[in-house]
């Protein structure tokens, strides 16, 4: 019983982590760019997205686990990692096209079409290349890819949810747009420093 | 100026501009493309130019291999449908980054030759251009031709390592007073060697960039005017010549 609990506490302990304190967004800036193309696209739901990344990233990490494990003794295991990660990202996503496609729900097309902007992403493979360069074990892993995507949804919707304010007419035309969303970014991340101090691990 | 550059110009300024990657239309000030090997990695000039030579292997030749393969599910039309993108868009994602993956195989030991253990400096951030837009935008967007991807991709390319190595050394100055490793004054704002930092300092380029672009296109639209406006006979009897 002591061993489950311990399971779970560990699970949420790296899930809250990640949503917080090694935020993929604000910390690493995993995933930013597709991020900053996402809350001005309007045909691309952030919320679809962030839940089609969430997904993949919770099923990669196992995959990724053994991976990593097989990966460990190689020589030229530098080399391969974006090959091997890759492939692992590849194999889950075809498992989640099947089940869209046998689902056949309302949104299926809408979700196979946003499932490679979600997947093949900087988010995804730079919380799977965190997980494995910091040698996290299997709860560990899928915990943190939990709250990665977790994390990435909260900062889409704290982008997403300061856009109006960021298209004010105050705002210098030289600074709309882009250039003020990164600086808003910025300063996000510096409120989460200030909770969590500032070391970040390559 | 030439002629010909000016009736570009004048006859569709925004498209002229366009094809500039480098300046007018760099991938990162206009469309926010490769932010997150920027803001974290490029904190000094030594960073920068490591991480440019790596997009540089990387780049051209992954879009190039992408370009021959993607030829197997290529999508023909600007605004596909609902049922072409469903099929072709997740194999031409992976076409995609799995050249760029396949690339970096061969790229990996050139890095490894020329800057040794200050590449482990780079962490995650080496292996995730892979799947950086930068590398992968591609995949959503009409076929390209070889040409095309050659071209687009060295400008690319140079559009990015521009900005890389001014960011690189205005981080450095900024956190440490050195450009190089050359101390010119005393630390001014240590945040901006943090990601933090990057996102802000980035802003700040990218806003500054944002409007000297905006200035050329103006200037070379007022010029190319002026150019056609002292030089009509010549357009006239082109035209005359084309009838």
């Amino acid at each position: 019983m002591s061993e489950v609990l311990h399971l779970v506490g560990v699970f949420f302990s790296y899930a809250v982590l990640a949503i917080f304190a090694q935020n993929a967004i604000f910390t690493r800036g995993l995933g930013v760019s597709r991020l900053v193309q996402l809350v001005g696209d309007k045909r691309t739901s952030s919320w679809w997205f962030a839940l089609m990344l969430c997904i993949t990233q919770v099923l990669v990490a196992p995959l990724a686990f053994y991976a990593g494990r097989l990966l460990a003794p190689l020589p030229n295991r530098a080399q391969l990692r974006p090959v091997v990660y890759l492939a692992c990202i590849a194999v889950v996503c075809l498992f989640e096209l099947v089940v869209l496609k046998l689902a056949k729900g309302p949104r299926s097309g809408q979700l196979i079409r946003i499932l490679p902007i979600a997947a093949v992403n900087s988010g995804v493979l730079g919380t799977v290349l965190v997980e494995r360069t910091q040698s996290f074990t299997l709860e560990q892993s899928i915990g943190f890819g939990l709250g990665s995507g977790l994390g990435y949804l909260l900062a889409v919707m704290l982008v997403t949810e300061a856009q109006n304010r960021l298209r004010s007419r105050a705002i210098p035309e030289a600074f709309r747009g882009l250039p003020i969303t990164l600086i808003y970014i910025g300063v996000l991340a510096l409120a989460i420093y200030g909770f969590t101090g500032h070391s970040v691990i390559l | 100026m030439r002629r010909h550059i000016a009736e570009a110009i004048a006859r569709d300024p925004e498209k002229f501009a366009h094809h500039d990657r480098i300046f007018k239309n760099n991938p990162v000030v206009m469309q926010g493309m490769g932010l997150a090997p920027l803001v974290v990695l490029a904190t000094s000039g030594k960073n920068a130019a490591m991480l440019a030579v790596a997009v540089a292997l990387l780049l051209t030749p992954s879009r190039m291999l992408a370009c021959l393969l993607s030829r197997l599910c290529p999508l023909r039309d600007e605004r596909p449908e609902p049922e072409e993108l469903e099929k072709k868009l997740l194999p031409r994602a992976f076409v995609y980054s799995g050249s760029a993956a396949v690339v970096y195989l061969a790229a990996y030991p050139i890095l490894n030759m020329l800057f040794g253990t200050d590449l482990l400096t780079m962490g995650v951030y080496l292996p995730m251009l892979v799947v950086e837009p930068l590398l992968t935008y591609r995949f959503g967007r009409v076929q390209e031709s070889m040409h095309k991807a050659v071209s687009k991709g060295l400008r690319i390319t140079l559009g990015y390592a521009l900005l890389l190595l001014i960011l690189g050394c205005v981080r450095e100055w900024l956190a440490f007073g050195t450009v190089f490793g050359v101390e010119l004054s005393r630390s001014i704002l240590p945040m901006a060697s943090m990601p933090a930092g990057g996102f802000i300092v980035l802003g700040v380029v990218c806003a500054v960039w944002r409007a000297l672009a905006r200035k050329q296109r103006e200037y070379l639209k007022n010029e190319a005017r002026g150019y056609l406006a002292v030089h009509p006979q010549s357009q006239e009897s082109g035209k005359e010549e084309k009838e």
